[in-house]
């Protein structure tokens, strides 16, 4: 149907106020506000320039979380990719109770991020676990590694992995089901590995979906609150802090109001940086 | 194909076995770890599902508030993401915007809470049904729009173009011919948006000040200096919490096949 202009405005309008007014309207004035002394409490708002953020950026907690989060999109991002995308892979073609199968390897991401950290909570823990159990067979009392330093953010990663690679399988899976059956045959006849099938027919035909998946995956891994909330609240130390945390403990638990804030805009920018990398890189393919 | 069997059992045995545990925990039968060898205790029954309602007096209706909110904000997204893609599906120049929709979908919410919990204030809307349902339809209006868009580009347009012809307005059209033919996308948009919805711990949180709770924001603090809620009631809050949303993805597992991140870029590919 041709659209006039007076048409696609009025069939975008109620979505443009939806966002301009709960989503991208709120951040911009966060933006602006973080330029200045701004506060719900204080009186008399002056300009500061990059005050706020230099004093986050100097804060030690705060590059803690930082790191945290680099190296923990770079671990989980990738291993969830490759987690769901075997899982989709297996189930690409059909098999007797695979609608089952469907539901019930997506379960894990059905419970809440907090939920999950409530839940791994208690599995974790000594008395009522998972490990404790299977590590008393050998005699061993287990202790939790989430108050283990050097264990906690392999744990936090392992969680996430859990939950979020079942949401990927069923993002991936319809694209892998959607491959025309002549290009597996292809493959199968050339004697082609379940690897080289991989390779050749699979990664090409859901490279756009993966890119897609990739972006989302890590704006989520970029702003890692609820997962880590219960389970270890960033510690121990700065073990799993992460900059959401920082930023939510500065503005709603210290009244930092400037330093949450401002760092909040921090994981914002990280997310834009990764978005106009992904919109340059589907425009390229698009002129392909 | 043994391999694959071999693959997936392991597979449904890792993800499923801590929600197994927590199940069965639910139902009171619990590990006794400092058994040698470790054993199980406890004998199976009901009460630990009511003793929910003890630790969390608030918790039923916590339950009730997050149904609400999140069929709400669920119905509140499909309302403004479906005309929306729509124009940018039957309009060549806007797919080029469509890829923005993918970074705002991707942007957590932690970015911009802060001065959003302050405009709600301002604006008298903390502690409403209406500041939390609009935010949350916020939240996930970009992914529905991505979607929806790519529903609507596989669709050949001469079924909308014939309802033109016999003399039907761009409303008519867009929802009694466009609209029946996308359905399986249009539920099984909805059934993500209600449970990435249901799920949401940060929004709720901030926007409240404890006078209603959603479930996420009640289980936020189970956990305090002054208390640590009992395994087995955790694990039944846990396991009633998950499961209206696993009988909502059991019920429509077909039409949650049609949930397509990739129809938009296959399309614009042509």
């Amino acid at each position: 149907m041709r659209l006039s202009r007076r048409d696609q405005v009025v069939l975008c309008a109620p979505l443009a106020v939806l966002l301009a007014g709960w989503l991208v309207g709120p951040a911009m004035l966060g933006l602006l506000a973080t330029f200045t002394n701004y506060s719900p409490f204080t009186t008399g708002v002056r300009f500061v320039g990059l005050a706020n953020y230099s004093a986050v950026v100097q804060d030690p907690q705060f590059s803690a979380a930082a790191r945290n989060i680099a190296v923990f999109t770079a671990v989980a991002v990738p291993l969830e990719l490759v987690t769901g995308f075997l899982i989709a892979y297996a189930l690409r073609e059909p098999l007797r109770g695979r609608a089952a199968l469907r539901v019930l390897l997506l379960l894990p991401w059905l419970v809440s991020p907090i939920g999950s950290g409530v839940m791994w909570h208690y599995l974790f823990a000594s008395t009522t676990g998972i490990a404790g159990y299977a590590l008393g067979f050998f005699g061993i009392s287990a202790t939790s590694p989430l108050g283990d330093e050097r264990l906690a953010p392999a744990v936090v990663m392992a969680v996430e992995v859990w939950r979020v690679a079942p949401f990927v399988a069923f993002l991936l899976l319809p694209g892998l089901v959607a491959i025309p059956r002549e290009r597996w045959d292809m493959a199968r006849v050339s004697g082609a590995s379940s690897l080289r099938q991989i390779v050749d027919v699979a990664l090409p035909s859901v490279r756009p979906l993966l890119l897609t998946v990739t972006m989302l995956l890590t704006g989520l891994s970029l702003g890692s609150f609820d997962a880590v909330l219960i389970l270890t609240g960033g510690g121990p130390g700065n073990a799993t802090m992460t900059p959401a945390l920082y930023s939510y403990a500065s503005a709603f638990e210290t009244n930092d109001w400037r330093s949450g804030a401002a760092s909040a805009w921090l994981i914002a920018a990280a997310v834009l940086a990764a978005g106009a990398v992904y919109v340059s890189l589907t425009r390229e393919r698009d002129r392909e | 194909m043994r391999a694959r069997i071999a693959f997936l059992a392991v597979a449904l045995a890792l993800f499923l076995l801590p929600l197994a545990w927590t199940v069965v925990a639910a139902f009171g039968i619990v590990p006794d770890n400092s058994a040698r060898p470790p054993s199980w205790s406890g004998s199976f029954s009901f009460d630990h599902f009511a003793e929910v309602g003890l630790a969390e007096p608030a918790f039923w209706e916590e339950l009730a508030s997050s149904t609400v909110f999140a069929a709400a904000a669920a119905l509140v997204t499909i309302a403004v993401s479906y005309p929306a893609a729509y124009a940018l599906a039957r309009s060549p120049v806007a797919t080029r915007v469509v890829p923005v929709f993918v970074v705002l979908a991707s942007l957590p919410a932690m970015a911009y809470v802060i001065p959003l919990s302050d405009v709600m204030r301002r604006a008298h809307l903390i502690d409403t049904a209406a500041g939390i349902i609009l935010s949350e339809a916020a939240v996930t209006a970009p992914l529905a729009v991505y979607v929806l868009h790519g529903a609507i580009r596989q669709l050949s347009p001469s079924w909308e173009e014939a309802a033109v012809l016999d003399g039907a307005g761009m409303w008519r059209t867009l929802l009694f011919v466009a609209l029946p033919l996308i359905a399986p996308s249009v539920v099984a948009t909805a059934i993500v948006v209600f449970v990435i919805d249901w799920n949401l711990l940060l929004v709720p949180l901030v926007l409240t000040s404890g006078e209603i709770k959603t479930v996420p924001v009640a289980m936020s603090d189970f956990f305090t200096f002054e208390r640590e809620l009992e395994w087995p009631s955790a694990a039944a809050a846990l396991t009633i919490s998950l499961v209206p949303v696993a009988l909502l993805v059991a019920l429509f597992h077909r039409a949650l096949q049609r949930f397509s991140l990739e129809s938009a870029i296959q399309s614009s590919d042509e």
